[in-house]
């Protein structure tokens, strides 16, 4: 019985010691993923925003960007959108907080691929955008996300939309 | 005397029934079985059948548009997918996924022309659409792995509807129930 229990108590040792490591030094994929589900948090916001928090939160969002980002986003129903560089991120984002009512983004299903370099990065993941009230119906879309280190700090360069459902075109690849 | 019996009954927490209910007679067997069942649970789920939620109105009326379905991984482990299966085509995981029709084979050409449905130049007869259709799309041939997913509601206007191609790598399985399980909105049919 004793025998048993410091197996026990070795093992749970070695457990809590390999994810103290994973804590204190999370991978590049590790850190990347928590930067994009940061970023969905941050896009998000509830009703009734004051016009503090709006300027606040949106302000935040350009802290995920590179100056030069581009972000391609293509909705079907309606006209392919570029926003190019972070004054228009922030524009778009001033324009959704005062348009809408609300907004929940979440990411899911996030594939990271370092590059060799390991100071760049491919992010394959699937946004969902769900508005109040309305849970059940949910624009769906799907995101090839480049990132690079800039300062120690993970910065999306350029965001394109992936049609899983391609019509005339092939879906998009990068380069 | 007295005392050491109190104790004694104090240990007692559980009648020996209850305890044989909750953790069996062998509670080394129990938690084995235990620990079959859920790798068995985690082992279907992930390579056999795959519980879905269904939300959304593109495959009315074959399907409601909400409720729970199964997609089923196995058939395509021995053949390909066929024309007139419905199948989950997944986004960058399976967390979220299409629920689709398959209308065109890898290699075929596929075009709408006034509602209707061709495959290489010939009309494919389409049962299952029962709402009209007025849509209109320019042939598109598929590559070598390529199959062309359109949902059954085809009275959603064109540009709201998601179809089109997908790689062969992206289908999931095939719907397993005819009809969704627990549906909230009411049957079409």
């Amino acid at each position: 019985m004793e025998k048993s229990f410091r197996y026990v108590a070795v093992a749970a040792l070695i457990g809590l010691g390999i994810w103290g490591w994973r804590v204190l030094f999370p991978s590049p994929e590790r850190v990347i993923r928590s930067r994009l589900n940061a970023l969905a948090k941050a896009v998000s916001f509830g009703p009734n925003e004051g016009v503090l928090a709006k300027a606040y939160n949106t302000q935040k969002l350009t802290g995920f960007f590179t100056p030069d980002v581009e972000i391609d986003v293509d909705l079907r129903g309606y006209p392919p959108q570029t926003l190019s560089g972070r004054d228009e991120v922030l524009n778009a984002a001033l324009y959704a907080h005062s348009n809408l009512n609300g907004l929940k983004v979440q990411f899911s299903g996030i594939n990271v691929a370092l590059g060799a370099d390991r100071i760049t990065a491919k992010v394959n993941l699937t946004g969902r955008a769900i508005l109040p009230g309305s849970e059940h119906e949910f624009n769906v879309l799907e995101f090839n996300f480049l990132l690079r280190k800039v300062d120690g700090q993970w910065l999306i360069y350029q965001v394109q939309t992936v049609k899983t459902l391609s019509l005339s075109r092939p879906a998009l690849e990068l380069a | 005397m007295f005392d050491a019996q109190r104790t004694n009954s104090r240990t007692a927490v559980l009648p020996a029934w209850l305890r044989t209910l909750v953790i069996g007679r062998k509670p080394k067997r129990t938690l084995l079985r235990i620990g079959v069942l859920v790798a068995a649970t985690l082992l279907v789920r992930q390579f056999v059948l795959l519980p879905v939620r269904v939300y959304g109105p593109s495959m009315l009326p074959t399907y409601q548009q909400d409720g729970l379905n199964f997609i089923n991984r196995l058939p395509y482990y021995f053949h390909e997918p066929r024309r007139g299966d419905v199948v989950a085509i997944r986004t960058s995981d399976t967390t979220i996924m299409y629920m689709k029709r398959i209308v065109g084979l890898p290699g075929e050409t596929v075009a709408f022309h006034d509602g209707r449905l061709f495959i290489n130049g010939q009309m494919l007869s389409e049962p299952y659409v029962k709402y009209p259709c007025n849509w209109d799309y320019d042939p598109v041939t598929l590559g070598s792995n390529q199959f062309f997913v359109v949902g059954d509601n085809r009275s959603m206007p064109q540009i709201y509807h998601e179809f089109g191609r997908t790689d062969r790598n992206r289908i999931v399985g095939r719907i397993f129930l005819w009809k969704n399980l627990f549906a909230t909105s009411p049957s079409p049919r």
